[in-house]
Parts: structure tokens; C-alpha cells; sequence
């Protein structure tokens, strides 16, 4: 069957699962505006952003020959839990003939997980599955040390521009991968690519960190954000995402306590300022601008959807975190209606104010 | 000791348990007033500018109480009502957003985590924390709440006989029973929206007064029977994680197929996240039921003319179609 699933962030560790499985993979182009403009015309209008580019990008899939869209589900209490259900309301009221294999807790439904990992399962014996999801969760460790290392490296490339370069290279030679010694074969060949990149020394005391935090889809997913990552490392900074897959991986699908630690540590950061978990990654935002200003970040970049329920709520209490751990916070909302020269604007500001303290601290 | 409740939320669905509990324990209890343009103003001003209108209005109320001076404002944590669902995020966060983000509020909230099974939510288990900062023993607790259940479940009744939510706290609160004449109604309009927008008169600006003056009759979700609004969304694959949108959703698809109610209207506030996904499903359903829907999204800056007029184009609508279907029969 012809598969494909929602754009976001790598995709190709998702596309490697799914064909090391035996299925034809129809990977969605990168969302551009013609994907937001198709989501956007069949959405709701007050639904929140992730949704509307999502359903862009399956229709974009579609017309490429989707026969089946894989997708994870939610268990609430925010909308991204409902995302699947009205997904195929919507693709099937626009009639289009498309199945959609919603992931949810399997605790909600034990029986019909089962059954939808038989179908992506796709008769291939246990043990091909088991070395498939070993390989693509190796990929996407691997990927996660490149990426962590290309977004310190950007903010001193000589000629702007070269790693982003190399990261486009970086994730095609991962698409050719099979095994875990491809994968090895291919970290070390990233590395090497990433070593010849010029790098202007720069000291430590006027090194700019900034960590960024939000929502998953829009911190995670560059092509809507703005290319967040790319401007603030042209603007001279080192940043850290909130989110990475194998963070994700880790913390929601790998069984066993220590994988959970990380996020755990995190959540507890968090604890003082959004007591239960409200949905989303609202607790988890708090806990890692607690965590960032702990570690000695210089600022911290909040990203949200336009009136994402979750982040509304931790955007209403940064003012106070921002003070009590004396950390510049700028909280960014993002939909369909952004303009890239806003967004510029008010991140250039924002490293001016950053390097204003950092020189009047050293004074 | 003084405990503010602001007229906000929840206020349109528990407050007579919450009133009777705290005035059982000895608490005068201060409800703050009713919406207006000064209150929303100031609560427009100490909230993020993305956030919905009831949870403005919410921090308006809320700094209406700070400044009348009570001890404390009660501002519930509500979780869930229902196994498996839970309330709107912004709900669930609340208490931590009106302590963070409003001036002088920290310390002066209390907010016992409600998570409970059934829509009663008068289980003692669920105020114990209460205990120390009121200066009552359990034992009071239990019995205070016992009052406020029984209170709670008068004024569900009341509204099950087809009195708004307004009508029935005024009932349990003053004795006052409402009135509402008997006649018959050629239109019956199947009112969508939670209780904090349908019956803020800022808000909804007193639209079921509105249409009853047209001489059309009102239904809304908490008239109904919980049981049977349950039931009504067996058939969805995956219900909504909010308990009170699926009481709304349960209720538009009761309206859809109950051959009594001529149209829907759906109120719906500015940035309302779960009604963004129910709007859609209603207004996919609809078609195939063919039934007259509409959606009114309101905001602080919605007129007052925008909305009778649109009320009126609808129901003239119905109206009409309604006598000339009469004639023909």
C-alpha cells in the first residue's frame, strides 16, 4: 500500500521505518505556501495552526498517490489529540478516497492498536520489525548529535549558509542507509563534511546561547517557523531546541524508567509554575526555560501556534519566570497570517538587548 | 472570612454548591458582579492578548474581588468531570495563571484540584486541602457539602424543566420562581454554547432573552439529561477530550435529529479552541440533516445590532419556511 505520513521536522527517520517495513513511501514535499494555502482553505478558521498545514500536507500526499496516511493520536487534553478524526472528516468530505491510521494511547483501545500494527506491520516477520525499529531509532539518535552540532556551529560559519548545505547532504546520505554500520558509516562521513566548514573563533565570555521552546509541530517543523534556527544563527547564536525526535522517542514510546529521566527532570523544573500536566508541551515549555536559565542560556525564544490552548497558559505566566530567574524571554505566535519581516525585526532587537547585557555585565 | 467567587466559568453551573458549602462553613461568601465594560477592560488588560474572552472576563471578575478586599478567591482547579476526559487546557491551568500573571493574586487563591467521576462534584475527598486555610475540620466539610449537593441538585432539576441557568441559580439562591409563559411556540431553536458565553449577558448579550421576545422557545445543553446526552455519542469513534464540548456536541446532534427544533445556533467566543473543532463537525453534519445552522462568534468588540440582526434573518427564516410547510399540509 502507498503510504505517507504528516511533515515534521527529519522526516526522513519516519520514511526509513516505513520502507525498511516493505511499504511504497510517498513522502510529502516540504510544507510551502501552497501546502498552508490548501490547509488553510479547508480548515477551520479558529483551528490552530498545526492542524491547517498538516491537512495541507496530506492533500499534497494525496494527489501524489497516498493511499493510506500513518499518523500518531493524542490523549489530550489539547486539540492535537483530536487532529485525526478531523482529518478524515475533512479529506472525506472533500471527497478524497484516503484511509488514516490514527496511533493513539493504546490503553484507550488495546484491540484496534493491535490491529493497526498488523497493517503497517505488513506481514513482514517480528524480526525484520524489531531490526527496523532498531536502525531508525540509531538514525534518529544520530541525527539529533548532527543537528545539535550544526545549530552551535551556524551561529560562526565563515561563509554564511555552508551548513545548512551540509545538512541538506547530511540527511540525503542518511535516506540511503540499511543498517546500523551504514548508519556509523554515515555519522562519520557528516562529521568529516561538518569539520571542513570554516569557523571564525569566537571566545567563550561573548558566545550567545539561546534556547528555543513552544509548541512541538512549530519549534520542530523549520519550513513554518521561519527557519527560526537558520536567522538566529545568522544573527550570531547558538541554539538549543526544547524537542528533539529521539527526546520524543525516548520519553513517549521506549520502555524503561531511564529513557524517561531527561523529560522527568524537566517536568519537575516546571512543577512551581504549572502544577499538572495541562496538555501539550505547556509544562514541559516552563520546565525548560527554568532549565536554560539554570544552565546559563543568554534568552529564550517561545514559539506557539496562534491561540494554542496549552501555550496560552504558559505564555501567561513567562512575564513571572522571566523575572524570578532573570532570563529575556520573547514569546513568537505563529499562523498563516506571520510576516517573515516582523519575526526578523523583533529577533534582531532581541539579540541587541541580549548582547547589551552581556556587555554591560562584563563592564 | 471572606471568599470571593467571580461571576465567571463555572460560576453558571456550580455555583449554588459553592456558595452553600462556603456560607455553611461560616464564610461570607462574595459573588463579584455582573459583566461590564469596565471589568472586561481591566481583564483585557492583565491577560495575554490571544487568550479567549471568558478567560478575560475570568481575570477581569477576578481582579474585581482583589480589590474589594476578600480573604480568599476560590478559583478551582477542574480536571476532569468524566473518566477518561478532561476540561479545556486553560481550565486545568487556570489557578497557575490568575497566581502568576495577576497582580497581588499569589497567595490569595484557592484552588482545590477537581477530578471527579460524575458531573457532581461534591465528593469531600476533593476540598479536604480546604481544611487548614479556612480553619474547619473535615467533619464540617463533609457536612457543608452535603448541603451544597443537595442545593446543587435542586437547581439541576430546575433547569431540566427547561429554566436557563440563570433562572434556576436565581430559584435555589433567592426562591424566586421564574416565569416564563406557557404558550405555544411555532419556532424552537436549539441554543449551542457553554454556559460562561449563552448566559454572560456581556458576552451573549442576553440572547435567549432576545429570542424568547420573538416568541421562540429556547433549548440548551444543560437542559437536557445527562444519561441521554451521553448516549447520543456512542456512535463517534473518538469522542472530545472536553467533557463540557461533548455535552455541547452530544446536544447539537440531539437538535439535529429531534424533529422538534427548526435550527441551531451555535455561540461560540472569539479564540475558543474546542469549538473550533466542533463548529466544523456541526457544520459538516448539518448539510446531511439538512437543519438550519448557524455560528455567532462573539467578542469583546461584537455590537449589539450585528447580532439581533442576525438572529432575526435566521429566525424570519425559519419562520417562513415553517408557515408555508403548515399551509401546504
Amino acid at each position: 500500500m502507498k503510504v505517507a505520513f504528516p511533515y515534521m521536522g527529519t522526516t526522513v527517520i519516519y520514511k526509513k521505518l516505513l520502507e525498511l517495513l516493505g511499504h511504497d513511501v510517498i513522502e510529502p514535499p516540504e510544507p510551502t505556501q501552497r501546502t498552508i494555502d490548501l490547509g488553510v482553505k479547508y480548515s477551520p478558521e479558529f483551528a490552530c495552526f498545526p492542524l491547517k498545514v498538516v491537512l495541507g500536507s496530506y492533500i499534497e500526499a494525496v494527489e501524489m498517490g497516498a493511499e493510506t496516511l500513518i499518523t500518531s493520536g493524542g490523549h489530550g487534553p489539547c486539540r492535537a489529540g483530536f487532529y485525526g478524526e478531523t482529518h478524515k472528516k475533512i479529506l472525506k468530505n472533500m471527497g478524497y478516497d484516503v484511509d488514516i491510521i490514527v496511533f493513539d494511547d493504546y490503553k484507550r483501545d488495546i484491540v484496534g492498536t493491535i490491529n493497526k500494527v498488523l497493517r503497517v506491520k505488513n506481514r513482514k516477520p517480528w524480526i525484520v520489525v524489531w531490526k527496523a525499529i532498531k536502525v531508525v531509532y540509531a538514525m534518529a539518535k544520530a541525527l539529533d548529535r548532527i543537528e545539535q552540532r550544526i545549530e552551535k556551529m551556524r551561529a560562526y560559519e565563515v561563509n554564511k549558509g555552508e551548513c545548512t548545505k551540509a545538512w541538506e547532504t547530511i540527511k540525503d546520505l542518511f535516506d540511503h542507509v540499511k543498517n546500523i554500520s551504514d548508519i556509523e558509516k554515515a555519522e562519520m562521513e557528516s562529521n568529516r563534511l561538518l569539520d571542513e566548514i570554516k569557523l571564525v573563533d569566537v571566545p567563550e565570555k561573548d558566545r550567545i546561547r539561546i534556547g528555543i521552546v513552544g509548541e512541538i509541530y512549530v519549534v520542530m517543523e523549520q519550513s513554518i517557523n521561519l527557519r527560526i534556527e537558520e536567522t538566529l544563527g545568522s544573527l550570531g547564536a547558538e541554539v538549543e531546541r526544547s524537542q528533539y525526535l529521539s527526546q520524543w522517542i525516548d520519553f513517549n514510546l521506549k520502555p524503561g524508567a531511564a529513557a524517561k529521566e531527561h523529560e522527568l527532570s524537566i517536568l519537575k523544573k516546571g512543577e512551581k509554575y504549572i502544577e499538572e500536566i495541562i496538555g501539550g508541551h505547556a509544562k514541559q515549555t516552563v520546565g525548560h526555560i527554568v532549565d536554560y536559565a539554570e544552565r546559563g542560556f543568554d534568552g529564550v525564544v517561545h514559539l506557539m501556534p496562534f491561540a494554542c490552548l496549552p501555550e496560552l497558559v504558559s505564555q501567561s505566566i513567562i512575564p513571572t519566570i522571566s523575572k524570578e530567574h532573570n532570563i529575556p524571554v520573547i514569546t513568537l505566535s505563529i499562523d498563516e497570517q506571520t510576516g517573515a519581516a516582523n519575526i526578523l525585526t523583533r529577533l534582531e532587537a532581541f539579540m541587541d538587548l541580549i548582547r547589551n547585557i552581556k556587555r554591560t555585565k562584563t563592564a | 472570612m471572606k471568599i470571593g467567587i467571580p461571576r465567571a466559568l463555572l460560576y453558571y453551573y456550580y455555583h449554588p454548591l459553592w456558595k452553600t458549602f462556603f456560607e455553611h462553613l461560616g464564610c461570607e461568601v462574595i459573588t463579584s458582579g455582573k459583566t461590564t465594560k469596565d471589568l472586561i477592560d481591566k481583564g483585557i488588560k492583565a491577560s495575554v492578548p490571544e487568550i479567549c474572552v471568558p478567560i478575560k472576563i475570568l481575570n477581569g471578575h477576578a481582579l474585581e474581588l482583589l480589590e474589594s478586599g476578600v480573604d480568599y478567591m476560590f478559583i478551582p482547579r477542574m480536571m476532569s468531570i468524566r473518566k477518561g476526559e478532561f476540561f479545556c487546557p486553560k481550565f486545568m491551568g487556570l489557578p497557575d495563571m490568575v497566581r502568576y500573571s495577576l497582580p497581588g493574586a499569589k497567595g490569595k487563591v484557592l484552588f482545590p484540584k477537581i477530578s471527579s467521576l460524575t458531573d457532581d462534584i461534591s465528593d469531600e475527598e476533593l476540598y479536604l486541602d480546604l481544611a487548614e486555610a479556612l480553619g474547619v475540620s473535615h467533619k464540617q466539610i463533609k457536612e457543608a457539602l452535603k448541603e451544597g449537593r443537595k442545593v446543587w441538585k435542586e437547581f439541576r432539576d430546575i433547569s431540566k424543566e427547561g429554566y436557563t441557568a440563570l433562572e434556576a441559580i436565581n430559584y435555589v439562591e433567592t426562591g424566586e420562581k421564574p416565569e416564563i409563559e406557557t404558550k405555544d411556540y411555532i419556532v424552537t431553536i436549539g441554543l449551542m454554547g457553554y454556559v460562561y458565553d449563552i448566559y454572560d449577558e456581556f458576552v451573549s448579550m442576553g440572547i435567549v432573552d432576545r429570542l424568547r421576545e420573538m416568541g421562540v422557545r429556547v433549548l440548551t445543553f444543560e437542559m437536557m439529561d445527562e444519561d441521554m446526552l451521553d448516549r447520543e455519542l456512542d456512535n463517534m469513534k473518538k469522542r472530545l477530550f472536553w467533557t463540557f464540548s461533548n455535552k455541547l456536541l452530544a446536544a447539537g446532534y440531539r437538535f439535529l435529529k429531534d424533529e422538534i427544533i427548526d435550527g441551531i445556533i451555535h455561540v461560540t467566543a472569539f479564540g475558543c479552541g474546542p469549538d473550533s473543532l466542533i463548529g466544523k463537525l456541526m457544520e459538516i453534519d448539518s448539510v446531511e440533516y439538512g437543519k438550519p445552522f448557524m455560528t455567532i462568534r462573539v467578542d469583546e468588540h461584537t455590537g449589539e445590532n450585528h447580532l439581533q440582526t442576525r438572529i432575526e434573518a435566521f429566525i424570519d427564516m425559519i419562520y417562513r419556511k415553517k408557515v408555508k410547510a403548515l399551509k401546504e399540509a
